[in-house]
């Protein structure tokens, strides 16, 4: 073989380069098609032959040439070797493809929003849309012909061309870098972030690449934002948590004592009291249990959602556990003349989960259903087994209800129902917020049926043995 | 029959009065202190056999005091019950850690305050 000067400033490779290699190897674009055989048999045969491809450069850049086959005969007549020529017409090239596309879709691409910028194998641009030449910041009709690299930062441009080409060996139409953080750059330097996508575009002089793109600034600029924001608002949010943490620490000091001299008092310890100033005395106790309660409420809450609560896990008797918990509410039962009845299906005892918790969850509930119910009313608490080895715990009441635009409300902290009865029935709406955090930390779901002015029910289903680190 | 004598240790003047007057309605012999170096003082002069020790004292906490109590041949014998402020999951592992003998968590129960102290005290020959 034999390499000149001028194939040596067409494809980059010296004399030394080529010699020795076949030609194929060096310039043919992997994955390209031509006859290339068709083509030196005809220039064999009837000594010369031409054909316009795509040859690949040195650098891994893409030209078009016209190649030219010419036989060379010696004394006697036979071919002696191809004398091979070729021709860069990659302008050419340009110059048709952009006559092409632009009487086929300059009209159609006009009236996109995106920036729209067509390229041909060689990577060069056959057609720029004006959003295109706004986005970039160039004339009209100046990115013809220029590759598309100068719309990158420079230290995007290398690896830009080896993925072009690697993009015609398998065109798809795809994002661009995803995942990745992508830029554009301006004529006049400056860089913005963009979003691309890329399609083949198939015609008749070969296949061509469609890129829209996106100035994504201002949708960066707002994700950032939105962004800080959040680092914002869960900062706001812990500082919030530790105000109520140490809140309800510190309010709960002084009911300490308020509540244990009222009980001191009310048991006559220090010496006898009348019925009226032993009334009294009881108010303030009621008064002060009910403070604490709704503080105590209020501080697991907080714990929850700082995830400082662990469950204790422990194997316990379910039926003894609701046995505890209807014996704390006995009182309130009797005072308004209200049956509790309780059915356990049978087989269901033992269960492991956090006792306290699983009672404070029962508790919950069964002293919301005799606080929504009317005196002579009915409350039931029901266990049945749940396939995948759980239990369903109903708490089911005959009492005012709920109305259905209510219910999502329902678990959602602070909400209580129409303030109506907030003043009728007390309580901070924290108790069934605080309930469903206690049952989502065992696992479980709650859930509630209701029809205003029939009643209610609230169905947990738990675990009947929460899997954990037992403590 | 001589009265156990019971050292309380707590900050706050309204829970150390509370506890002091339920267990001296008792029968028990009360002292009180605000600090760990008032009770240190106390400790010395009078010989406790139980103290009740909040543990969120200012100063010196109550769990540091606890362990240098029980690092002293001296006072290695007095049985000492932690008050934690609440049932804390870790503070009754962290009360034991420093050395006592037990915890009961406040707000005390007054009803049952006297006997659960009464639980704690050696059992006389």
């Amino acid at each position: 073989m034999y390499w000149n000067g001028g194939a040596e400033r067409l494809f980059g490779y010296s004399s030394a380069d080529a010699l020795g290699n076949s030609i194929d190897s060096l310039i043919v674009p992997p994955g390209h098609v031509d006859d290339l055989g068709r083509y030196r048999r005809e220039a064999l045969t009837t000594g010369f032959s031409t054909f316009e491809t795509a040859r690949l450069r040195k650098d891994g850049s893409l030209i078009f040439t016209v190649v030219s086959n010419k036989a060379v005969y010696d004394a006697e007549g036979r071919a002696e070797f191809v004398l091979i020529t070729q021709k860069d017409v990659t302008h050419l090239k340009v110059l048709r493809d952009a006559k092409l596309v632009e009487s086929q879709y300059r009209d159609l691409l006009e009236s996109t929003p995106d920036a729209i910028i067509m390229a041909n194998q060689t990577g060069r641009i056959v057609l720029a849309n004006s959003q295109a030449e706004r986005l970039f910041g160039y004339e009209r009709g100046e990115l013809l012909g220029t590759l598309v690299e100068v719309l990158l930062p420079s230290r995007y441009r290398g690896g830009h061309v080896a993925h072009r080409s690697g993009y015609f060996g398998q065109p798809r139409t795809r994002s661009m870098g995803a995942g990745l953080e992508l830029y554009g750059l301006r004529k006049d330097g400056s860089e913005f972030p963009v979003e691309i996508s890329l399609s083949p575009l198939q015609t008749d002089g070969g296949t061509l690449v469609m890129s829209a793109i996106r100035d994504i600034t201002y949708r960066k600029g707002i994700e950032s934002a939105l962004q800080e924001k959040n680092v914002e608002l869960e900062r706001a949010n812990q500082a919030k948590d530790r105000f109520l943490a140490s809140m309800s620490h510190e309010l709960r000091t002084p009911l300490n004592g308020i509540i244990g001299f009222a009980e001191f008092l009310s048991d006559g310890k220090p010496g006898p009291l009348n019925d009226k100033q032993k009334e009294y005395l009881g108010d303030i106790l009621n008064s002060g249990r009910h403070l604490l309660h709704l503080i105590n409420d209020m501080l697991d809450l907080v714990k929850i959602q700082a995830g400082r609560v662990d469950l204790a896990l422990e194997r316990f008797s379910l039926s003894e556990a609701i046995n505890e918990v209807c014996t704390g509410v006995h009182p309130l039962a009797v005072s308004k003349g209200i049956d509790i009845n309780v059915t356990i299906e049978n087989g269901i005892d033992f269960v492991t989960l956090d006792k306290p918790r699983f009672k404070q969850i029962l508790f919950n509930l069964l002293s919301n259903a005799l606080k929504f119910t009317d005196e002579n009313g009915h409350v039931g608490i029901d266990v049945t087994t749940v396939e995948g080895g759980r239990f369903r715990l109903v708490v089911s009441d005959d009492g005012i209800g709920i109305r259905a635009e209510d219910i999502g409300r329902l678990f959602t902290e602070f909400e209580q129902l129409e303030s109506g009865t907030s003043r009728r029935f007390g309580g901070t709406g924290l108790g069934l917020a605080l309930t469903r955090k206690l049952v989502d930390l065992h696992g479980g779901e709650i859930g509630v049926e209701s029809e205003f002015g029939e009643g209610s029910r609230f169905a947990v289903i738990l675990p009947l043995a929460m899997k954990g680190i037992a403590t | 029959m001589i009265a156990a004598r019971i050292l309380i240790v707590d900050d706050n003047k309204t829970n150390l009065k509370l506890a002091s007057d339920v267990l001296a309605f008792g029968g028990y012999e009360i002292l009180n202190a605000s600090d760990a170096e008032s009770a240190q003082q106390i400790i010395e002069t009078s010989r406790p056999d139980l103290i009740l020790m909040d543990i969120g004292l200012p100063g010196m906490d109550g769990l540091t005091f606890t362990r240098l109590l029980k690092a002293d041949e001296a006072t290695r014998h007095i049985v000492i019950v932690a008050l934690t402020a609440s049932a804390m999951k870790g503070d009754d592992v962290r009360a034991r850690e420093a050395g006592c003998d037990g915890y009961i968590t406040k707000p005390i129960d007054t009803r049952t305050f006297p006997a659960a102290v009464a639980g704690y005290l050696p059992v006389r020959a």
